[in-house]
Order: C-alpha cells, then sequence, then structure tokens
C-alpha cells in the first residue's frame, strides 16, 4: 500500500453492506479518521435510516471557506440537521434508495468521503480564486500588473490539529499549500527531513510534473502576517509548501489534486511509520545473522580439566 | 488535546483479528489474522525467506544459500508491497503472492510480519494516527514476557502510539460477560472457557490473574466440529458436503440438547425436526441437503467425545471440574460460580445450560460422597453458574471496549514518556482495570 486511501473503509464496507440487502439490524458506532475526525454511524429512529454524523475540529474555519456550498452540493437531499456533539450529519434510507447499482455505489463512495469533502472547502475556493486571478492577470504583462493582482490572495489557515495546520493562498500563476508539521520524536524528524528531501529532489530528477516542494524550519514568505505561528528554532516545526502550476489545477485534475494534498500529512506519516517497520525488519534479520556466527564460533576443542577416578586433577607445570 | 480520542481496542487472534475503537458494541472489522506478501510462502519456522533481505551483507556471513546479496541495490518499496485480512486470501489465490499466519497457536511468531500487520491495520482499516490514541491490545494467557517487551517496541518506537495496555484475553472475557443480567457482582475471579476454531482453553482467573499452572486445553474446536458435520453429511452421501457447506449447517441449525438417546426418539416421533438446508453455489445451481441427527450430534462431541475422536477422551464438563480442582482451594467457589464462556464455538443454543447441569452433577455427587464418609454432616452446597451473554462471540474484544471507555483507563496505561524513560521493560507490569482496589 503507497497511496493511503481516501474513502473512510468502515463507512464504505458497512454502507455496501446495508445496501446489498442484507436484513436492517441497528448500528451504533463512533470511529475515528485521521486528523481527530470522528464519525458517528447509527440507526437512531428505525434500523433501515441510517445516520452518518461528522466532527471536525476545524469545522467553523471550514464554513468559512464554503464548507456548507460544497457538502450541500455533494450530498444534496440526504443532509438532515447536525446530531448534537457533531458538526454535519447525512441520513439515509434504505427503503428509499436510488434504484440502479451504479447510482447506489456511487452514493456510498460519496458518503466514505465525508471527510474528504468536508476539508475539500478551502481548496476548492483557491482554486476558484485562482482561475479569476489568471484570468484577470492575463489582460497585463508582468510589469504593468497593478499591485493587487501581482500579489495574490490573502492566506486561509485551516487548524485542521491540536499544532499543525493547512494555509491555502491563491496567485494568479499558482496555488502555494503550506503545512506545518511538528515532531516530536528525534526519529521521526530525522526520517522526516529525509524524506522531505526526497520530495524536493523529486522535481529535479524525474518528475517534472510534480508540485514544486520546499521544506524550511521558518514560516516561508508567503505566511507573512499571520498570526499565531509557532517558529522552528528548536528543529521541531517544520514548514513545507507545495506549489501547484497551472498543470495541476485544471478542472480534470483539481478534485484528484485535493484528494491527494488533503492525505499528505497522513501519507507522510505513514511512510515514516513503515520506513521504521522496515529497518526494525532488518534489524531483527541481521541480529539473527550474527547470532549465527557466534553460534558457529565456538572453540574446537575446549580443554577440560581431566580428573583421575578419585576426584584429583593433574596439572601441567609450567 | 480538546476532546479524548477513543482508546483502539486491537485483539489478533490465532484465526481473527478484531479492531475497533473503545466504546462500540462490536468491533468495527473482523478479518482473518493474514498477512500476504510476495514471493512464495514462507517456511514453516519463518525465519527464511519472505524477509526482507539485508543488503551490503559482510563477506564472512554470506555462506550457504546467499539469497540477499542480489537485493543489495533495491530502493524500492518491496516492503509495501503486501496486504492483510481478506484482501490477503484474495490476494494469496492469485500468482505472486504468499500467504502467512503471524500468530500461532495465540502467540505472535513472526515479528516482521506482525508489525506490517499492524501498520496495515492502523493507517488503513481503523485510519488513525497512533500518536492521537491509546492501544489496548490483547494476549494470550501464558505469555512470555519477551513477546510482550517486543510489543511495546513496537507500538512505542515503530508507531509512537500515545499510550499502552496489554490484556490477558481471559480477563477480557471475564469484564465481558459484566453486560449478563446474571452476574451481580463485578469481580475477575471465574473461569473462562475460550473455545475458538482451533483450541479450547479452560483457565481459570483469580482476581485479574491467571493460574497459570491450572490452565487446561481440549483439542476439539470448532473447525473439529465442522469436520464432524461434513463426515456426517458425506456418509450419508448428501448432495453437497463441502467443508463450507457443513460450516453453514453447523452455525445455523446445530444446538446442544439434554439428552442424545431422547433427542434421538424425539426425532424419530416428529418428523418436522429434520430440516432441508439449500446451497446456492456461485453458478446459479442450487441443491437442498437434508440436515438431520448432526443438528444436536455436532456439538455433542464437546461432552462425548469419543464419538468423534479416539485419542481425546475426556468430556469438556469433566475438564472445568477439573481445572477448578486444581486451583487454590480458598478461590474454588467463585471458579465454580462464574464460568463465563467466550469465542464462536460456545454460541450454541443451551451449550451453557447442559455444561451447567453437567458440572453441577458432578459436583453434588462429590459432596453428597464427602457427607457420607463424614458421617452424617451437612454440607451448605455450592453454587455452580454458566454465564451466557450476548457479546461471547467477541468476548475479549468487547471486554477490552468496555474497559477502554472508562475514564480512568489512560492512567492504568504506560505512555510513550514512561516508556522512553524506562525501557521495554515497562510493560512487564500492567495495573489491573477493574481489579481490586479499583473502584
Amino acid at each position: 500500500m503507497l497511496l493511503l486511501d481516501y474513502q473512510n473503509v468502515l463507512i464504505q464496507s458497512l454502507l455496501t453492506e446495508r445496501f446489498s440487502g442484507a436484513p436492517p439490524v441497528s448500528i451504533d458506532q463512533v470511529v475515528s479518521d485521521f486528523d481527530n475526525v470522528a464519525f458517528h454511524v447509527s440507526t437512531p429512529e428505525t434500523k433501515s435510516k441510517i445516520l452518518i454524523s461528522i466532527a471536525v475540529k476545524c469545522y467553523k474555519e471550514l464554513l468559512q471557506y464554503g464548507a456548507q456550498e460544497v457538502l450541500e452540493r455533494e450530498y444534496g437531499t440526504y443532509i438532515v440537521s447536525p446530531e448534537a456533539g457533531y458538526d454535519f450529519s447525512v441520513l439515509i434510507d434504505l427503503d428509499n434508495l436510488p434504484a440502479d447499482q451504479e447510482a447506489r455505489e456511487d452514493l456510498v463512495r460519496r458518503v466514505s468521503l465525508l471527510k474528504r469533502n468536508a476539508m475539500a472547502a478551502p481548496f476548492e475556493r483557491a482554486f476558484a480564486d485562482f482561475a479569476r486571478r489568471q484570468e484577470e492577470a492575463s489582460k497585463f504583462t508582468s510589469e504593468s500588473a497593478p499591485e493587487g493582482v501581482r500579489e495574490g490572495g490573502e492566506v486561509m489557515a485551516i487548524h485542521y490539529r491540536d499544532e499543525e495546520a493547512i494555509y491555502i493562498k491563491a496567485s494568479h500563476d499558482r496555488v502555494t499549500v503550506i503545512f506545518s508539521t511538528i515532531f516530536r520524536e528525534e526519529t521521526d524528524r530525522v526520517f522526516g527531513k529525509v524524506f522531505l528531501q526526497e520530495f524536493v529532489d523529486a522535481r529535479r530528477r524525474a518528475i517534472q510534473n510534480a508540485p514544486q516542494v520546499l521544506f524550511r524550519n521558518e514560516p516561508p514568505l508567503e505566511l507573512q502576517g499571520v498570526r499565531g505561528l509557532a517558529d522552528g528554532t528548536n528543529g521541531e516545526v517544520g514548514y513545507v509548501t507545495f506549489v501547484l502550476f497551472p498543470r495541476h489545477l485544471t478542472l480534470q485534475r483539481r478534485q484528484e489534486t485535493i484528494s491527494h494534498i488533503q492525505t499528505f500529512r497522513d501519507y507522510f506519516h505513514y511512510h515514516i511509520k513503515a520506513s521504521k517497520a522496515y529497518i526494525h525488519s532488518r534489524m531483527r534479520r541481521r541480529t539473527a545473522d550474527f547470532l549465527q556466527v557466534l553460534n558457529r564460533a565456538r572453540p574446537e576443542n575446549e580443554e577440560k580439566e581431566r580428573k583421575t577416578a578419585s576426584g584429583r586433577t593433574f596439572r601441567v607445570q609450567g | 488535546m480538546a476532546s479524548q480520542t477513543p482508546a483502539v481496542v486491537i485483539d489478533n487472534g490465532t484465526g481473527f483479528s478484531k479492531l475497533g475503537f473503545a466504546g462500540n458494541d462490536s468491533p468495527s472489522f473482523v478479518f482473518p489474522t493474514a498477512i500476504a506478501t510476495k514471493g512464495g510462502p514462507g517456511g514453516a519456522g519463518g525465519s527464511g525467506s519472505g524477509r526482507p533481505a539485508v543488503a551490503n551483507k559482510p563477506s564472512f556471513l554470506t555462506g550457504g544459500t546467499g539469497s540477499g546479496g542480489a537485493l543489495s541495490s533495491k530502493r524500492g518499496t518491496e516492503d509495501l508491497d503486501f496486504f492483510i485480512g481478506d484482501e490477503a486470501l484474495a490476494a494469496a489465490s492469485g500468482p505472486g503472492y504468499g500467504i502467512h499466519y503471524p500468530v500461532r497457536h495465540g502467540q505472535v511468531e513472526n515479528w516482521d510480519y506482525m508489525e506490517r500487520f499492524w501498520s496495515n491495520s492502523i493507517f488503513k482499516y481503523l485510519r488513525v494516527e497512533p500518536e492521537d490514541h491509546y492501544f489496548l491490545l490483547t494476549e494470550p494467557p501464558l505469555n512470555p514476557p519477551e513477546n510482550r517487551e517486543n510489543t511495546a517496541e513496537i507500538m512505542f518506537e515503530s508507531f509512537n502510539c500515545a499510550g499502552l495496555y496489554i490484556a490477558v484475553q481471559a480477563v477480557l472475557a471475564l469484564a465481558a460477560s459484566w453486560t449478563s443480567s446474571k452476574v451481580s457482582d463485578r469481580s475477575l475471579t471465574g473461569t473462562v472457557i475460550d473455545s475458538g476454531d482451533g483450541v479450547t482453553h479452560v483457565i481459570p482467573v483469580a482476581e485479574g490473574y491467571v493460574i497459570g499452572s491450572s490452565i487446561k486445553s481440549i483439542p476439539i474446536a470448532g473447525r473439529d466440529i465442522t469436520y464432524f458435520v461434513q463426515s456426517l453429511l458425506r456418509d450419508r452421501g448428501e448432495a453437497d458436503s463441502s467443508l463450507k457447506t457443513a460450516e453453514r449447517v453447523k452455525e445455523e441449525y446445530c444446538y446442544v440438547c439434554p439428552d442424545i438417546v431422547k433427542e434421538f426418539s424425539r426425532f424419530d416421533r416428529e418428523p418436522d425436526r429434520f430440516l432441508k438446508h439449500t446451497v446456492t453455489s456461485p453458478n446459479g445451481r442450487s441443491v437442498t441437503v437434508d440436515v438431520g441427527y448432526e443438528r444436536f450430534l455436532a456439538p455433542e462431541i464437546f461432552f462425548n467425545p469419543e464419538i468423534y475422536s479416539s485419542d481425546f477422551l475426556t468430556p469438556l464438563p469433566t475438564v472445568v471440574d477439573g481445572v477448578i480442582q486444581s486451583s487454590p482451594i480458598d478461590v474454588r467457589r467463585g471458579l465454580y460460580k462464574n464460568i463465563v464462556l467466550s469465542g464462536g464455538s460456545t454460541l450454541y443454543k443451551d451449550f451453557g445450560r447442559r455444561l451447567q447441569r453437567d458440572i453441577k452433577h458432578m459436583v453434588d455427587a462429590r459432596i453428597r460422597a464427602s457427607e457420607v464418609r463424614s458421617g452424617g454432616k451437612k454440607s451448605g452446597g455450592l453454587e455452580v453458574q454458566v454465564v451466557t451473554h450476548k457479546r461471547q462471540r467477541h468476548g475479549p474484544w468487547f471486554g477490552g471496549s468496555l474497559l477502554g471507555q472508562t475514564p480512568e483507563f489512560r492512567s492504568y496505561c504506560h505512555t510513550k514518556a514512561e516508556y522512553d524513560e524506562i525501557g521495554p521493560s515497562i510493560v512487564r507490569r500492567f495495573n489491573l482495570i477493574g481489579g481490586p482496589g479499583s473502584t
């Protein structure tokens, strides 16, 4: 498994099973997803009505950036007023499902992408903003452009974890996405650095189409004027900047780009952990090999103390 | 942390792994503890192929096979090319992948596979960042402390999980029985009968501690019942006697009867007790299979093993009685009073009732004999109670979920900071949740 899935596997498998016509059962499960997102899947009234609620830490910020519209577009008539303690709910009536199989599968897919869609709003807004600015900027040459066009829009901040955030900024020729990352663990920081260096180098080496990646410990220039930034003097905090170029932002690619970039942090941490697992297995293997060598390294004919029948020993006079 | 994230409860059994979050009443995922990796299935010892090869082997090490040498230049992601659970079974049926079972007899055998199995369970299925969650893992009784330390090393060093608690499955099964209405006091003393697919264990637990010297296991469990049903179907020459059909018949129709002889005559008197089972094969054809005496004969092999096997002949109630009799005398009363069932093979209807009756017979006979020997003294009697409850199937997991949602759970865990301070030996001791002195 190289990439993480975008959808929640539990919701997906659960709905697929329910939709397949299995006898209705009552469900009541609270499950987590990455980044402190919590889902509550339940059947509060009857067994045929499944309520799926999501709680996102930064939902207020997402609402500011237009999450409501995105969710309404995706879920339309399934939306119900949010359950207490949660931010957003959809209700699926098993007796009232779309008739054909494809529409059902599509519904399962959409619901299992609930977290992704909720987080997608600021990205979509930034991409739309980018398109508008590109349009505007095409009227000017680079020298004559007025101040407002060259500079780009304001920075949208999503504090999706307690100490980490995503910052998105749209300009006329690119969209910049900045992740602030934090490493509690010394080892992880080292691994992280190696990985990020690979990201930075990837563009130089093989994949010319990749977005440009920058990594530094101080807040990058784009974030000037944003309050509450941790500075990376002790090396714990790092800022990873993705520069998305117009070719990543074409209409066909947008959704894919959003899905990919959202999972960046989890992807990153998953791979740090997977490489540790890999190194551990090599360590185990090597230890086993060394043990073999040690076992082989017994002296060939060990000098044994020889005794007479009465228990006396002979000592060589030296 | 703003709101407490639910603890992750993982119960890795020999056959199936149960994964989920504390507070739920059923695991989110139940799938085989299997991992499929590139390359053929590894040797039985698990110390050879299948593991990633060590690069740049020093020359003095390359003796004989030298399987590792050519891999030194590999910088790819071969180590991530694997599947777990149901996907592993699917992948292994195709070419290129070999299947491995990292847990044998309840204990982790291959830590490389287990580490990757956990990695995939956490990131792909549960989708949690381990740094945000506390983990509750289970271990079989008599698990060596080294295995615990290995588990802790992986959990803390690879995954940086926030906190860890490792509980004994039998103790969790006792905790799961607290949901039953028959249980009045929440004690952690009792006898656990854990019958899964491969083997059945009878484990006495006193005040949350397993009495290791008295554990008995019985080589009769779910798989044997399936084989027995299959052999009965074969003997009758049914149209379909595959293992899968036998398993379906076992799960859907079997029950425990109070007396075989009476049950036989009852079947002869009431012909509607014979049922028909319809098997639909993937190609759409369907055949019907008669279901007869195996309905009560199959689970009967627990009580009369001689009808199935010729080398193991002790009935389950006798084993349970023996286990309790070999335990310290001061806990026997508690052990008889709280006999808890756990695992899929204890789900037959009236299984608990029959077991209780048989044990009770044995105990009463013994009391009567000693009354006679003592010359007319009267005994106060002994209470025998077998507890059946709704959560039996995933008993240990559910017990973990119950304990994991209690507010004090986190204070029982060892945290990452403590691990860094003391080292792996810290997990040799855990305080008992819900044990004496906690409430």
